[in-house]
């Protein structure tokens, strides 16, 4: 779970979208017209429904101010603050420690700003980088508000920064400061508890659900078209070698036709498996009239579907009611269509 | 859908020769031919899912421009008023004959009052500024004047109220402390018919379907998260509408339509690997550039589609690219940090896109290499879409019935009412999607069926195979002196399919002597060397080929078109091994040979004399993309059972015929010879107008049309109809029967409410579907000097239907559109060059 304060844009949240270790991803920001301008970046692509993801993520964005506190920002693992607080004025400011470390109390909290020492290497840059900007701190500024705030909400805090100074003027440090901070003890369930008595004072703006396997909807959309189309390319085969079976039998005038008959499937098996199967007959195809079953056990084998269901249980549980199966159940039924129905006449 | 139809109908002309029998003609019948989904055309659509497209009413910004600066293509062929230019339809266009019936159609009004307005306004800030962010936080931040219905896109703004003065002058105070002067003035008053209006009604619900959760693809809008699989097939369905609002008769209303979206689950890697596995190992490279070359990849991560230009394969994914900023990463790596996707196939090669800048077509193009593995196939290949089961199993779920289509209209049209966000958005300006429209049209009388002496009244106006079975055929010369050609395998087949024909042909009055059989094992030069050496006289060639390579068909159509004009009809090998089909096979075989040697099958009753009924159509050549194909097929006597045809290729891709003049003057010239007199009447039917392009054929097809005739005579002045006729068209039509909604019966014209007030335009049901909605097929009488009352153009229309030879029912389009198409997809496929113009006076492109 990833907070962004002060997210702008959302081109951090975009950014993190794509990893996957995240599954809860929220914004917040004040200037709400700002946020909705390009948030539609973080809603689901078409992609993402073609294709669930195995995670969960959900994207949410609030309008409101880090002065405030909102239980919607509780239970965050990482809350960045990327050149926030050059922004805020001195009341909010002086809130803000105990919004972030106080009461989100996140594991991790990263926070830039900018380093004023590296200003007179900008050109342009009289008073302050950008006219919103309310203070621009040297380092030894941001290093003993962050130590201090770090000490009081017990954290530890190591400095490092982005944008290395051009060479002879080293000494000014990086063009941007970055503090950041780890708890020091984890978290005890106490304000969790609080969630109930801090009121809403952030409105949300966005939420996006991302299509997810852990959603049952899309994984038994994905199992059962994995089966389905595995059913299929086994069928294929099977059939495959049955008429070539056929022809070499019409070609040795053989009249007798076995109607029921049992074949192994060319599979590309390895060779592990092959024994396996060996070993247990019933995850053999057989053709049987106009139908081809093929035992769920071979399903099973599929390494996507495999992969997707974990147990065979979930399998038989996921495809139920929507994959055509035999009378009890342990085999798919593909029939064979005749192939004169091709024809248009 | 016509797309599908016609990917249906290739599906069976390619794919089966031998069914140039009339069975294409029947999966033509059979689709419910709609643009709803058209398969070749819109899988190639570009996916995407643009969020400011237009004017957007709310806080962020809007233009009446779509991104990237190209002005909105006039797909409703706005600002064309040919109805005041004739005077006979001024007052009316409406017929009256026929039986009335009740259609439900899938039109909504819009519950505007009659003086609802929009407001358009100008605004100008002092001191100008330059960010339109800014523009329009500081004009937004006076709400209270402004209301909650408003839309500005920096520099216009709309509104539903009108502000209290003509000119309002306001000011705001910038974070900076800059005071700002911003001036709003009244440049119009929009009537809900002006096409400002419209193009803002469908803006606005452009925002209702997106609050749907409904993503836009093309001009549709899609449900992504509700997908209908075909996992055998490895698709993947959405279900969406197409949703438009148009000025109609009486009022403007939305149109909603049931479309599909069809997506494969299938990568370019994959497609490779099994290409891999199935074919020679030497010509891989060679025939995996030759597959997907020119294919549209979709790449999900990002969602963008790209065009496959070229390969390279020296190129890994381990392998480096300069980044933007200057430095190297590998392709892995790339995909890793970007998008945490790992890339699993560490030897595939690289596809090479070439992107061009949408904005500046000036910028060289810049070169973009993608990974097989994570683009994903669209469109349907030649080889899917010849695939019988997938084309049915595809079918099977995106025909709906009229009831099944009806329900998920009433879903859409709740789910709107229902969810808060969407109706506000509707609210807001004073819109609410109202019920849908219910109107009357006019079923008209079925037409008899002409033969030799005798008449027949169908059972089925649809489909008269039954009914004129023991009826003698119009009329048709002996068939004495020709040639078939097969190889000695399929010798048997031959003789087999030699004795039906002359038993179907005997009753219908066709008498077939025994050909001159000429075997050869030695494939289709040896076929052609064979043709080469007979000598003239040779009526026709008939062809058993054993299998269906295009090529092959090709080579024989070509050298008999171009090279030696002789009529010819090839069949497949296989399609003479069905024993039970034989009798139909060759019934149909037999009619086709007829229609290419000149001869007559049936007709209807035409009561004007000396009219002259012309068909064209334009296409694109298969092989030649940048060339167009002019069809041009006019009828030669006054029955209307003879036929002319002409065959233009144009180097101009546009859809526009630039060729009509000695197309004309070719079909008059005939007429005359065959007639000894001038046409007195003439009526033109031209299919395959593009949308947006109906200005094009009223300003320079028209006047090409006219200016041949007084090269005849100076006094010559027949009298001239031309009719845009279109398959598609937004509104569909559904009748009630037994408490649920069919298919309206076949004949049914809608001349009121759905059609357009400044057009003579008409919808005439001529198709019976077996499946599915049927689609209306829309006909525009753009030019009409004739003073033909409405209801007589509708008749003539609908009988014009039903002279199809190819297909003994009705079809969707006049008989000449179709004859002209079939004409242009021959000579796009197979011949690529103007056909011998001694095959002119007959069906020989059937």
């Amino acid at each position: 779970m990833v907070a962004d304060l002060g997210c702008a844009d959302c081109t951090l949240l975009w950014m993190l979208k794509f990893c996957k270790c995240i599954e809860v991803l929220a914004g917040l920001d004040i200037r709400e017209n700002v946020m909705k301008e390009k948030m539609h970046r973080l809603s689901p692509l078409p992609g993402d429904y073609l294709q669930p993801s195995e995670r969960s993520l959900t994207v949410s964005l609030h309008h409101g101010s880090v002065a405030h506190k909102d239980p919607c920002m509780l239970g965050f693992d990482l809350v960045t603050c990327i050149e926030l607080i050059e922004h805020l004025e001195a009341t909010e400011l002086e809130m803000f420690p105990e919004v972030v470390f106080g009461f989100m109390a996140p594991s991790m909290v990263v926070i830039s700003t900018p380093n004023s020492e590296f200003n007179p290497l900008l050109p342009g840059v009289t008073l302050f980088r950008h006219s919103d900007h309310k203070f621009e701190w040297d380092r030894a500024q941001f290093e003993s508000w962050a130590i201090h705030a770090a000490t009081h909400y017990d954290y530890t805090v190591e400095f490092t920064g982005l944008g290395i100074p051009p060479p002879g003027t080293e000494d000014v440090g990086f063009c941007t400061q970055i503090g950041v901070f780890m708890r020091n003890h984890p978290k005890n369930g106490e304000t969790v508890s609080s969630e109930k008595h801090t009121k809403h004072a952030y409105k949300t703006v966005f939420k996006a659900v991302y299509p997810s396997l852990k959603d049952e909807k899309y994984l038994q959309n994905a199992v059962v078209n994995e089966v389905i189309f595995g059913a299929e390319i086994i069928k294929r085969r099977l059939l495959g070698n049955f008429k070539s079976e056929r022809k070499k039998h019409n070609e040795t005038k053989l009249k007798f036709q076995p109607f029921k008959c049992c074949m192994r499937c060319s599979t590309n098996l390895s060779l592990a498996e092959t024994e396996k199967c060996a070993a247990d007959r019933s995850t053999e195809p057989f053709v049987d009239g106009n139908k081809v079953c093929i035992p769920l056990a071979k399903i099973f084998l599929i390494p996507k579907v495999n992969q997707l269901c974990g147990t065979f249980e979930k399998l038989n549980k996921l495809i139920a009611g929507k994959v055509a199966l035999n009378s009890d159940g342990s085999a798919v039924i593909v029939t064979v269509e005749n192939e004169n129905e091709e024809q248009e006449y | 859908m016509q797309g599908d139809a016609r990917a249906a109908f290739r599906s069976v002309t390619c794919g089966g020769r031998a069914r140039e029998s009339g069975a294409g003609e029947r999966a033509r019948a059979r689709s419910e031919a709609r643009p709803s989904f058209s398969l070749s055309r819109s899988l190639n659509e570009i996916i995407s899912v643009p969020y400011m497209d237009g004017l957007s009413a709310g806080d962020s910004g809007c233009t009446l421009v779509e991104r990237g600066g190209k002005t909105r293509c006039n797909f409703q062929d706005l600002g064309v008023y040919t109805r005041e230019t004739m005077a006979h339809v001024k007052e009316s266009k409406t017929g009256s004959s026929g039986i009335p019936v009740k259609v439900v159609t899938n039109l909504y009004n819009l519950g505007l009052p009659r003086e609802w307005q929009l407001y358009q306004y100008h605004v100008t800030f002092s001191p100008e500024l330059e960010s339109k962010r800014l523009r329009i936080a500081l004009l937004y931040s006076h709400t209270e004047l402004l209301g909650k219905a408003k839309a500005f896109d920096g520099a216009i703004l709309f509104l539903s109220q009108k502000l209290e003065n003509q000119i309002t002058e306001l000011s705001s105070v910038t974070k900076r402390g800059e005071t700002v002067n911003i001036t709003i003035t009244l440049t119009n008053e929009l009537a809900s018919s002006s096409p400002v209006c419209i193009q803002f009604f469908n803006i606005i619900f452009k925002k209702v379907l997106k609050k749907l959760s409904m993503y836009q693809v093309g001009r549709n809008f899609y449900s992504p998260s509700d997908p209908v699989e075909i996992p055998q097939h490895k698709l993947t369905l959405w279900p969406g509408f197409a949703v438009s609002i148009t000025q109609f008769e009486n009022r403007v209303m939305l149109s909603a339509d049931v479309s599909h979206k069809v997506l494969r689950s299938e990568t370019v890697l994959e497609f490779m690997t099994n290409l891999y596995t199935r074919i020679d190992r030497s010509c891989f490279i060679q025939t995996c550039e030759k597959e997907l070359v020119g294919l549209i990849v979709l790449t999900r991560y990002n969602n963008k589609t790209y065009r496959i230009d070229d390969f390279d394969w020296c190129v890994k994914p381990t392998d480096t690219f300069p980044k933007r900023d200057g430095t190297e990463i590998s392709y892995i790596d790339y995909y890793k940090q970007q998008y945490d996707i790992t890339l699993t196939d560490l030897n595939q090669p690289m596809l090479v896109s070439r992107v061009k800048s949408k904005q500046n077509s000036t910028v060289e193009p810049r070169v973009v290499h993608l990974i097989p593995e994570l683009c994903y196939l669209t469109g349907l290949t030649s080889q899917a879409s010849a695939d019988f089961h997938l084309m049915r199993d595809l079918s099977k779920e995106m025909h709906l019935s009229p009831e099944q289509r009806q329900q998920r209209l009433s879903r859409l049209a709740d789910n709107i009412q229902r969810i808060k966000e969407a109706r506000l958005e509707l609210e807001m300006w004073g819109l609410q999607l109202g019920c849908q429209v219910s109107l009357t049209g006019r079923v008209i009388p079925t037409e008899k069926i002409l033969m030799q002496e005798q008449t027949c009244l169908p059972m089925s106006a649809g489909d008269w195979s039954k009914d004129m079975r023991n009826m003698k055929i119009i009329g048709v010369q002996c068939l004495d002196n020709w040639l078939m050609l097969c190889s000695n395998r399929n010798g048997e087949q031959a003789e087999n399919l030699l004795n039906c024909l002359k038993r179907v042909g005997s009753p219908m009055g066709f008498h077939i002597e025994y050909p001159r059989i000429s075997k050869s094992d030695s494939g289709p030069y040896m076929f052609l060397f064979r043709v080469q050496v007979q000598e003239p006289e040779v009526q026709l060639v008939m062809c058993v080929l054993p299998s269906n390579q295009k090529d092959c068909y090709d080579l024989i159509k070509k050298f008999l078109s171009l090279e030696r004009p002789v009529p010819s009809q090839c069949v497949l090998a296989r399609t003479l091994n069905k024993q039970g089909m034989m009798m139909s096979v060759a019934t149909k075989i037999a009619m086709q040979i007829i229609c290419k040697l000149g001869g007559e099958l049936w007709a209807v009753e035409i009561p004007l004399k000396s009219l002259m009924v012309i068909g064209i159509d334009v296409n694109k050549d298969a092989l030649n993309k940048g060339s167009s194909i002019v069809g041009f097929v006019a009828s030669t006597n006054s029955k209307i059972t003879r036929w002319f045809s002409r065959c233009i290729l144009q180097n101009t891709g546009t859809d526009i015929a630039d060729c009509l003049k000695v197309c004309m003057k070719g079909a008059i010239s005939k007429w005359y010879k065959c007639n000894s007199e001038l046409p007195a009447r003439i009526i033109v039917y031209r299919d395959g107008v593009p949308d947006g392009k109906l200005k094009m054929v009223v300003d320079y097809e028209v006047p090409q049309l006219l200016s041949v005739l007084t090269e005849f005579a100076t006094n010559y002045r027949p009298k001239v109809s031309v009719i845009v006729v279109r398959k598609k068209c937004i509104p569909r039509f559904f009748a009630e029967a037994n408490r649920s909604l069919q298919n309206p019966p076949v004949g049914t014209v809608v001349d009121t409410e759905a059609t357009r007030p400044e057009w003579y335009d008409f919808y005439l049901i001529s198709q019976l579907a077996r499946q599915g909605t049927v689609n209306p097929t829309y006909y525009n009488v753009v030019y009409d000097n004739s003073g033909l009352k409405p209801d007589h153009m509708q008749r003539l229309t609908y009988k014009m239907c039903h002279l199809y030879y190819n297909w003994p029912g009705l079809i969707r389009v006049p008989a000449p559109c179709q004859y002209a198409h079939k004409l242009t997809f021959l000579v796009g496929q197979s011949i690529h060059r103007e056909p011998s113009l001694e095959l002119a006076d007959k069906l020989f492109y059937l």
